[in-house]
């Protein structure tokens, strides 16, 4: 159980090979091995959605998915969504400019789940927003800013 | 050496300039923070780091027997498992007052079980997974002894007199008595907790006997000091490093045991160590608020004018600590009343000692007599907001000392305005939509202003650019921001130009992030190094040999978007940097603090950023130094399922001056949201036959969600008031949950006509 394996990860566009217990999850592969920390962790049991990362351009729970099982799959974190020039994604901008967080540590995943909420066309009126956002928590209580920032988005997007 | 008169600006925007503070900046942490570049205290990874995983105790009273460890032991990976019987020995530490120690052990593993989930030994391995896999070999056995679950367990008792909570003027029994009108209600409040979304823990490092801790921490120099004194190592061998806190709401001010754990652990394994609280053992790693229950006694005229208010309260503690939610705190500011008695017991029980949740005392004591003025409304026919109005206090009742400043009917009149309350039908049941029953509540709060000295280093770099450093810490709570406009204002530069270093204990020391002082105190020093730093500039600037300015004869110059030029502007305008350059200096650096004259020996120094001695009550003064908010609530009701939503929400809101809206908005919001959990969603439940809290986790024990929360809209009503803080500003952090719960609960019966005196106000009690 505890022979690590190798696994060839394809995280951020980049080839990234690493030798871990078949039992890691991606979580701690990319937290406590790969130095990839934008992803945070704050249940390690699904409840909170800190931990949100893309797999193949969806939302995943990466404390719930073993590192071995997204071999061969595209995965983004925070730090893979800025653009080739090094700039932010828009989104992360109007987290920014909406001041969409207070301590900052459900905010990757917010800004991961925003992304993808857009993307999914479930950014349609601000309930939809709330609505499909609701699976990341945020303790400091940023929410109407985190919905306003993703209708920005979203507006400027359609 | 000529005059430098620079007290052409105070930063209070009064002076017409161009100042950065009060404006609406974005937080200078965020760029770090929305590109998951804002390194957590976890997030450190020194060499050769070993792995800690905690056991907790599955019962809630007893004595440890035996601890298997064999299994554990040889399992792959397990550099140690810990246990009581091979614990190192540590000293007992002095409390946050600084009252000395017993002169005991300190025990962070327990051999005597005094709470269900209290820790009791531990595993270090490799990895994680090799420690989660060690820990659940472990085999405990206790000898389980009879556990009283709560305060309402008849064996709980009556609970202890706090007397220093006592609270009496005129004669309130005889005065309720002869009230024409008397309400008697009990309120009550279940366990809450703080679940900052970053769990608790940390990466301990021992080199030789100093320490070096990466810790999310509300006060690195307070929790420094009892690492420092539980190994019995100097203060100044410790140091915290805390720049991102990801929440505390007051649960990661004080060190706690696993903190205790993770050192002893580091210094037994020779390896740096990190110690993760899993999510469900943080419910029993530290506590959150207690149990509270009160009984609310109102006399009144018949024009619902109050005559006396009798307040009896109670709260859980741990059967071996103190711990005192002051259920009094509002409900003898609020309101003017003649006679005001007010007692409070604390109750032990099997429990974690409980521990501060944003507004200790202020929230729930809001909830209960904010509940009671509005049963009180009914009763007299009177409207809710004009029986707050008929009663308002025009100075503190108990202190009898004016208010520094109250907005309060400020807050009222633009939160009713905005919200619409005239338009209200008064009775309950009356405003119904299809099959939502509507119900408008209001509620006041109000939080204090606490003072403690701080300490600043601000510094004029060669490039012009300046830095501000400070062992304070910024949790969302924007003090990155705050402190680089401060000093940007002070010195006469962009904001941008300036650096904030915080939470670090190598730098210049800071007392608690608490009791929501931090902003006022740390904007103070800043704002006084910054000014001290600008004089020593223009003192240069005029005095220096190949200065610039030698021959311009003025006797003082201006500092203004990053130049310096003579009052009138007859000379140059040199930028800083030039000027620096010119002088041949490096840097300009000045370290200034706060405290009074005649208390800056080191031990005072010491006692003021390590203990809460120091830090002043509102009312050690002339005045009486408070925030204020209203709240107006619109709930929606389900007429047949009994489900609450809350669907609007408008504040007024008092915290003096605004040093930056945007930022404190969301603070002021985020207590809001905070409060609308607590009103309907958030309660620890026990189970009663192990004293357990059986919803350990974020999916069981219901915080808010975007979905459950409405637009909210906050108007600040401050002015500045110079006599809470050096800039104006008032309370902020703990002020906008104060007052919410009960604007709800008001709601609902409006909506239902159904009074629920119980947090929270879940459907089963609706039915
Ligand atoms: S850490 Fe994965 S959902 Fe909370
Ligand atoms: S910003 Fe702190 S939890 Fe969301």
């Amino acid at each position: 159980m505890t022979q690590p394996i190798t696994l060839t990860l394809d995280i951020n566009g980049r080839t990234r090979t690493v030798a871990l217990e078949p039992r890691v999850t991606l979580l701690d592969a990319l937290r406590d091995h790969l130095a990839l920390n934008g992803t945070k962790k704050g249940c390690d049991q699904g409840q909170c959605g800190a931990c949100t990362v893309h797999v193949d351009g969806a939302r995943v729970l990466a404390c719930l998915t073993l590192a071995a099982q997204v071999e061969g799959r595209q995965i983004t974190t925070i730090e893979g969504l800025a653009g080739a020039d090094g700039g932010v994604h828009p989104v992360q901008t109007a987290f920014l400019e909406r001041d969409a967080f207070q301590c900052g540590y459900c905010t990757p995943g917010q800004i991961m789940s925003a992304v993808a909420c857009i993307r999914e066309g479930h950014a349609g009126s601000d309930a939809e927003i709330r609505e499909y956002m609701s699976g990341n928590l945020c303790r400091c209580g940023a929410y109407p800013h985190i919905v306003a920032a993703v209708r920005d988005v979203a507006g400027a997007a359609s | 050496m000529t005059g430098t008169d620079t007290k052409t600006k105070h930063g209070d925007a009064s002076d017409g300039s161009s100042n950065s503070l009060g404006a609406r900046l974005s937080r200078f942490d965020g760029p770090d923070k929305i590109r998951g570049a804002a390194r957590y205290a976890l997030e450190n990874h020194p060499a050769n780091l070993a792995h800690a995983v905690i056991v907790q105790s599955t019962i809630a009273a007893g004595t440890v027997r035996a601890i298997d460890v064999a299994a554990a032991q040889v399992a792959p990976g397990v550099l140690l498992v810990l246990t009581p019987d091979n614990a190192l020995h540590l000293d007992s530490a002095s409390n946050w007052l600084g009252a000395p120690p017993p002169d005991a052990p300190y025990l962070p593993l327990a051999r005597t079980v005094t709470f269900n989930g209290q820790h009791v030994a531990a595993v270090v391995a490799e990895t994680l997974e090799q420690a989660i896999e060690a820990a659940s070999l472990i085999r405990i056995t206790y000898d389980a002894t009879d556990a009283i679950p709560d305060f309402d367990d008849p064996r709980a008792g009556e609970g202890q007199p706090m007397d220093p909570m006592k609270i009496d003027w005129g004669d309130a029994e005889t005065a309720f008595a002869a009230a024409p009108v008397r309400i008697e209600e009990t309120y009550r409040t279940p366990r809450e907790y703080n679940v900052p979304l970053e769990p608790h823990g940390l990466v301990a490092q021992w080199d030789g006997d100093a320490l070096t801790i990466w810790e999310p921490s509300q006060w690195i120099d307070g929790m420094a000091r009892t690492y420092a004194e539980w190994f019995a190592i100097p203060f100044d061998k410790v140091r915290i490093v805390s720049p991102y806190v990801g929440g505390g709401f007051g649960s990661k001010a004080l060190a706690c045991a696993h903190g205790a754990i993770a050192i002893m652990a580091a210094k037994m394994v020779g390896r740096p160590v990190k110690l993760a609280v899993t999510r469900p053992q943080s419910f029993t790693a530290f506590g959150g608020r207690p149990a509270t229950r009160q009984t609310i006694a109102l006399g009144a005229t018949r024009e619902g004018k109050l005559l006396s208010i009798v307040h009896r309260g109670d709260n859980e503690t741990s059967v071996d600590g103190f711990a005192v939610e002051p259920l009094g705190a509002v409900t003898a500011l609020m309101y003017a009343t003649a006679n005001l008695s007010s007692r409070q017991n604390i109750v032990p029980v099997n429990t974690v000692l409980p521990g501060p949740l944003r507004a200790p005392g202020e929230n729930p004591s809001a909830f209960g007599i904010e509940s009671a003025i509005d049963e009180l409304a009914y009763a007299v026919g009177a409207d809710p907001l004009a029986i707050r109005l008929l009663n308002y206090a025009e100075e503190d009742p108990h202190a009898r000392k004016p208010w520094s400043t109250r907005q309060l009917r400020e807050a009222f009149a633009v939160g009713a305005e905005r919200f619409g309350w005239s338009r209200r039908t008064p009775a309950p049941r009356s405003m119904r939509e299809g099959n939502q029953l509507i119900g408008w509540g209001v509620a006041a709060g109000t939080y204090p202003v606490r003072r403690t000295a701080g300490e600043a280093l601000v510094r004029i770099l060669a490039d012009g650019t300046v830095e501000v450093a400070s062992s304070s810490i910024d949790m969302g709570t924007g003090t990155y921001t705050i402190l680089a406009q401060t000093a940007a204002d002070a010195l006469g530069v962009a904001p941008d130009r300036v650096r904030v270093k915080l939470g670090d204990s190598s730098l210049p020391r800071a007392p608690v992030a608490g009791g929501s002082q931090l902003a006022n105190l740390m904007t103070g020093a800043v704002h006084k190094a910054a000014l001290a730093a600008r004089d020593e500039l223009i003192g240069l600037a005029i005095n220096h040999p190949s200065s610039p300015f030698r021959d311009v004869q003025a006797n003082t110059l201006v500092i203004a978007d990053g130049r310096i030029a003579a009052p009138r502007g007859n000379g140059p305008a040199v930028p800083i940097a030039e000027l620096m350059r010119k002088i041949g200096r490096e840097q300009i650096e000045v370290l200034r603090d706060t405290l009074p004259e005649a208390s800056r020996s080191d031990e005072d120094r010491y006692k003021n950023f390590t203990t809460v001695a120091t830090m002043r009550s509102p009312t050690d003064g002339d005045y009486s130094l408070h925030s204020w908010c209203a709240h107006f609530v619109e709930v929606r009701v389900d007429a047949d399922f009994g489900t609450v939503r809350v669907s609007r929400v408008v504040s007024g809101i008092d915290s003096g001056r605004v040093y930056n809206p945007k930022l404190a908005e969301s603070q002021w919001q985020g207590g809001i949201i905070m409060g609308i959990g607590q009103a309907l969603l958030e309660e620890g439940i026990v189970d009663r036959r192990h004293a357990r809290v059986v919803n350990n986790n974020l999916a069981d024990y219901l915080i808010a969600t975007n979905a459950d929360i409405p637009d909210i809209e906050v108007i600040s009503v401050g002015i500045p008031d110079p006599h809470a803080s050096a800039l104006g500003g008032k309370a902020v952090g703990e002020l906008g949950i104060v007052g919410v719960a009960p604007a709800i609960a008001n709601a609902v019966y409006h909506a239902t006509g159904r009074r629920i005196r119980e947090l929270p106000i879940t459907l089963d009690k609706l039915m």
